[in-house]
């Protein structure tokens, strides 16, 4: 089965902060994929070694089954967005798309202009002068337009009202299904993904939480309310992702892959990346945090 | 890509373009007014009328000349400071080189076209320039110029292109590095100006070996404005002297006597006539004095020239090849 991303103990080291520690990940091919951690848990990173501009210091990365950037082929198969969409100021919109037409030979030059006027982007304006809104459009149509096999964006919303927010991520789906590609977008806020992406990775203190199928994690995941008191036993092979305790009642996430838990209720997504979150917080409280095992769901190379 | 070099770098092309323009006016204007004085009063001239045209010439034109020297000299420095500094530095610090390294064109690519388009402009601009200006004061070099004075060197001819394709490259590699326009700019115009300054003073004259010549003291190496000069440890220097058109490598060199001991004080005192100078240097030519002329025949000025060329278009293409790899290991 073929991979969009694959990565194998992933690491970068800025002088001396380690941004993204042993990071190993493998997203199948055709999903959406949230990326999901608080700032500074080393998305951007993660993103920047994905699209090749930046190096690892070690570990090893595979985009569509080559490295990132490393010919002109593979630069025309991934789009990227960074964070910010930056944009030349002094150039027109027009002369980004001809820009993108110039410099990409699966250039889609129709869906370019269809997209943009849809969007009512004056073709004429100077790109410094768009709102960010606008802006991050633009950066996405000609990303987009590129007709690439994946779509990276970084924090594609993070500097949008939350009106254009919706608009935003409602359009990425309509033309994912238009272009057939894969995607992978990242936010600190799960809100923005959780409508929209089918495949999740936490992301915390540079390690990798937990990545999978969102379908897979919510059926492997359970919620377990009783009163702190009750007795409480977990099948074998349960984990406890975390556990909340407030008068007299307590909230325990686990996970359990094999065994049904006997009395356990759904968890939704949100709740699901905040134990991780959480754990991963705590852990890194206590100096701990390598010892926080990274668990990946089986379920994702099926 | 060569499409976007243009594009970016339009504004730039225009300046350039439009500067180059009222050079060329107002240089072909100088040129016109050099040949007009040179015809009306240098050719054909006699004696002492000969001189006082020289002097007028250099009144004349020595100022508005000057101007255009130091114009070209700097041009390179320009050059590398807002064309050089500001290409990858300017790209990083608004973030487009996201934008831009992730069209379907590898980095190596990107950075060779902008350096093969962006260097062969300002090659083409600091060359145009530098010819015109040759052109313009050709008359003058011939009548007053010293060629291989280091602001004539530096200011004709072919030698110009290569400081500018120099400077570009040198600021595009700074800005990399540095990764921030304005500190790129300010390393670039030092950096740059150090070598503009080291070259002239002490590589320059190294680049071939001097030719030395054993030079007798005649009444043509007395009239030709040197002047004997007596030195503390009591012996004779000659100073000023310049054999037609050569670049010597001293200043003043140690005059010895016929049986090759030096020329001191004492030697010197029957000859001095101060009554009668025309007496006194035919005695001491009398004397049979010489020198040890070391210097760089003049016919080696294409020569320096076009090893200096080179040497600058090899230190381009050396850098060059840092920068590739510094963006290919950019991280």
């Amino acid at each position: 089965m073929s991979l969009t991303i694959h990565t194998q103990a992933l690491s970068k080291r800025y002088r001396r902060r380690l941004a993204l520690d042993r990071c190993t990940l493998s997203i199948p091919e055709g999903r959406i994929v949230g990326l999901v951690g608080p700032n500074g848990a080393g998305k951007s990173t993660l993103l920047g070694l994905v699209s090749g501009m930046i190096a690892p210091t070690s570990g090893s990365v595979e985009v569509l089954g080559h490295r990132p950037a490393v010919s002109a082929d593979q630069l025309a198969r991934v789009g990227f967005v960074a964070q910010d969409a930056p944009v030349y100021p002094r150039l027109t919109v027009a002369d980004h798309l001809r820009l993108g037409a110039r410099l990409n030979p699966r250039w889609d030059q129709g869906f370019a202009e269809r997209r943009i006027r849809a969007r009512g982007l004056d073709l004429e304006q100077k790109a410094g002068s768009l709102s960010g809104g606008q802006r991050a459009q633009l950066a996405l149509t000609a990303a987009a337009a590129k007709r690439g096999d994946l779509l990276v964006l970084d924090e594609p919303v993070a500097a949008l009202d939350p009106l254009a927010r919706r608009g935003f991520l409602r359009d990425l789906l309509d033309f994912v299904d238009e272009l057939d590609v894969s995607v992978v977008l990242s936010s600190h806020l799960l809100g923005d993904l959780e409508q929209v992406c089918d495949h999740l990775v936490v992301l915390a203190a540079g390690r990798v939480q937990i990545s999978g199928d969102v379908a897979d994690l919510l059926a492997v995941h359970h919620r377990i309310s009783r009163r702190t008191d009750d007795p409480f036993r977990l099948p074998a092979g349960a984990e406890v992702i975390h556990a909340e305790h407030s008068r007299g009642e307590s909230s325990v996430i686990v996970r359990s892959v094999d065994a049904p838990v006997p009395g356990a209720e759904a968890v939704d997504l949100e709740d699901l990346t905040l134990a991780y979150l959480t754990r991963a917080a705590a852990g890194a409280l206590d100096g701990s945090s390598a010892t926080v095992a990274s668990a990946t769901v089986a379920g994702a190379d099926r | 890509m060569i499409w976007l070099t243009w594009r970016q770098f339009r504004a730039q092309t225009l300046v350039a373009v439009g500067a180059l323009a009222l050079l060329t006016v107002y240089l072909v204007y100088l040129g016109g007014e050099i040949r007009t004085f040179y015809d009306t009063r240098i050719a054909g001239c006699e004696a002492q009328a000969c001189d006082v045209a020289r002097m007028d010439l250099r009144a004349g034109f020595d100022d508005a000349i000057s101007l255009m020297v130091v114009l070209l000299i700097a041009v390179p420095g320009l050059i590398g400071a807002f064309w050089g500094a500001p290409l990858v530095a300017q790209e990083v610090e608004q973030r487009t080189d996201r934008l831009v390294w992730n069209q379907s064109v590898t980095r190596a690519r990107w950075l060779a076209v902008k350096l093969t388009v962006v260097g062969l402009f300002s090659g083409a601009v600091a060359g145009l320039f530098s010819l015109l200006l040759t052109w313009s004061v050709s008359r003058y070099d011939e009548v007053v110029g010293e060629r291989f004075a280091a602001l004539s060197f530096d200011s004709r001819n072919i030698v110009p292109i290569g400081y500018a394709l120099f400077a570009f490259v040198l600021g595009t590699v700074v800005g990399m590095v540095v990764r921030r326009t304005l500190p790129a700019m300010a390393i670039t115009l030092v950096v740059f100006a150090v070598v503009q300054l080291l070259v002239p003073t002490l590589v320059r004259q190294n680049l071939l070996p001097p030719v030395t010549e054993t030079v007798a003291i005649d009444l043509a190496v007395l009239d030709s404005g040197v002047g004997l000069h007596l030195k503390d440890d009591n012996t004779f220097d000659i100073q000023g002297y310049v054999a037609g058109g050569s670049w010597p490598m001293e200043f003043s060199f140690p005059i010895y006597a016929a049986d090759g001991s030096p020329y001191v004080g004492e030697d010197a005192v029957p000859c001095l006539i101060p009554d009668d100078p025309e007496v006194g240097d035919a005695c001491t030519v009398a004397q049979d004095l010489h020198f040890e002329y070391t210097y760089q025949p003049g016919s080696r000025y294409w020569a320096f020239q076009w090893i200096e060329l080179s040497l600058f278009v090899a230190l381009s293409l050396l850098l060059s090849g840092f920068g590739f790899l510094w963006l290919r290991r950019r991280s």
